[in-house]
């Protein structure tokens, strides 16, 4: 039987490369992937599962879902126009299968997506942690961007099916799951900083998300993360929905490592 | 309903350069074709983001016009227009 070993939260932000790349990697940035690096090196899973929302680059507005999975040999990206270099990542498609049959027979009416590539969301992080770049990755797509989003009692109850179809696949797989996303970030809206087209409206949020996930609270994430509290994150908030899906995923494991940087919005985490 | 083309509209900038490059040089033009009411057209060629925005344009998207700096929209005046939007929901 397959099983989780470890999970791990991670930003994505598409500047990233470029900004680590011209800092000639002294940036705040590399040492927390480099942690999460760690972690997927000790804790060697054979397959990522991957919680992600996408950002009108796999999707459009003519046919979005609220859930999908990715099933497909190969999945390359970014295909958002990210500066970056291209990755061409293995996907595993029996998984994914298995996954989206449970999951559909379980009440998660998983979108199927077979022939797509993925944005920054997803290779932003794989970008910046060597080790993941080699792994298969099964990614599930979670809309926490067009309202109505998916409740996070749902996306969590969805982690938990995630989870128990993991356990009764068949072969010894060992798995780990990574959610990408942010806390607090507004685009384009009405909370972005003066003079910016983004902005990080509410960074407190971001620290007591990651002060709970420390506590190993992770009730108490999902329960304080309406859709009202999202949006007071930003229009970007919804994000923390795939951190909600991991944390289904892995029952309620304290983390074992979480930081959060507070003007960022973002926070990066390790269960091990 | 045409709030869905100009999210399209907007959407289509990121990959269709010359699609971007004609909406850089003359926006009248370029969306000519476009089922926008007026009213749209207008508001998109003013630049009013705020606007586009109360209307149902996806910030996310609608945030490409000034990644480009389409219809004048630099980022300090996006900036300065979207922070007067009121929240449509």
């Amino acid at each position: 039987m397959a099983e989780i070993v470890s999970a791990f939260g991670v930003s994505h932000s598409p500047h990233a490369p470029e900004a680590v790349r011209k800092a000639n990697g002294d940036h705040p940035l590399v040492p927390l992937y480099e942690r999460v690096a760690q972690a997927v090196t000790e804790t060697k899973p054979d397959v990522l599962i991957m919680f992600d929302c996408d950002h009108f680059s796999t999707f459009f507005l003519d046919n979005w879902p609220i859930f999908a999975i990715g099933i497909a040999d190969k999945i390359a990206g970014p295909n958002d126009g990210t500066v970056m270099p291209r990755y061409d990542l293995k996907g595993h498609a029996p998984l994914a299968t298995h996954i989206r049959e449970h999951c559909v027979r379980s009440g998660f009416d998983l979108t199927l997506l077979q022939d797509f590539e993925v944005d920054h969301s997803i290779v932003v992080p794989l970008h910046f942690m060597p080790p993941t770049q080699s792994i298969p990755v099964i990614p599930i797509f979670i809309n926490g961007f067009v309202p109505p989003l998916p409740s996070a009692e749902r996306c969590h109850a969805l982690g938990e099916a995630v989870q128990a179809a993991v356990e009764l696949f068949p072969q010894p797989l060992r798995i780990g799951v990574m959610a990408s996303g942010q806390f607090s970030l507004e685009i384009g809206g009405p909370k972005v900083r003066p003079g910016g087209r983004q902005g990080v409206p509410d960074p407190d949020w971001g620290v007591h998300v990651t002060d709970l996930l420390r506590e190993g609270r992770n009730d108490a994430v999902v329960a304080e993360a309406t859709f009202p509290r999202l949006q007071k994150a930003g229009n970007i908030g919804g994000e923390l929905l795939n951190w909600i899906a991991l944390l289904g995923a892995i029952g309620n494991s304290k983390a074992s490592w979480v930081v959060s940087q507070r003007a960022e919005g973002d926070g990066f985490a390790v269960w091990q | 309903m045409s709030v869905y083309a100009l999210n399209k509209l907007c959407h289509r900038l990121l990959r269709d350069l010359d699609f971007r490059a004609a909406m850089q040089r003359d926006p009248a033009s370029a969306i000519a074709e476009y089922p926008l009411t007026p009213e749209e057209r207008a508001t998109l060629l003013a630049g009013d983001v705020a606007r586009l925005y109360e209307m149902g344009v996806h910030p996310f998207i609608l945030s490409f016009l000034t990644r480009y700096e389409i219809c004048g929209l630099t980022t300090d005046v996006y900036s300065e227009r979207i922070r007067e939007a009121h929240d449509p929901r």
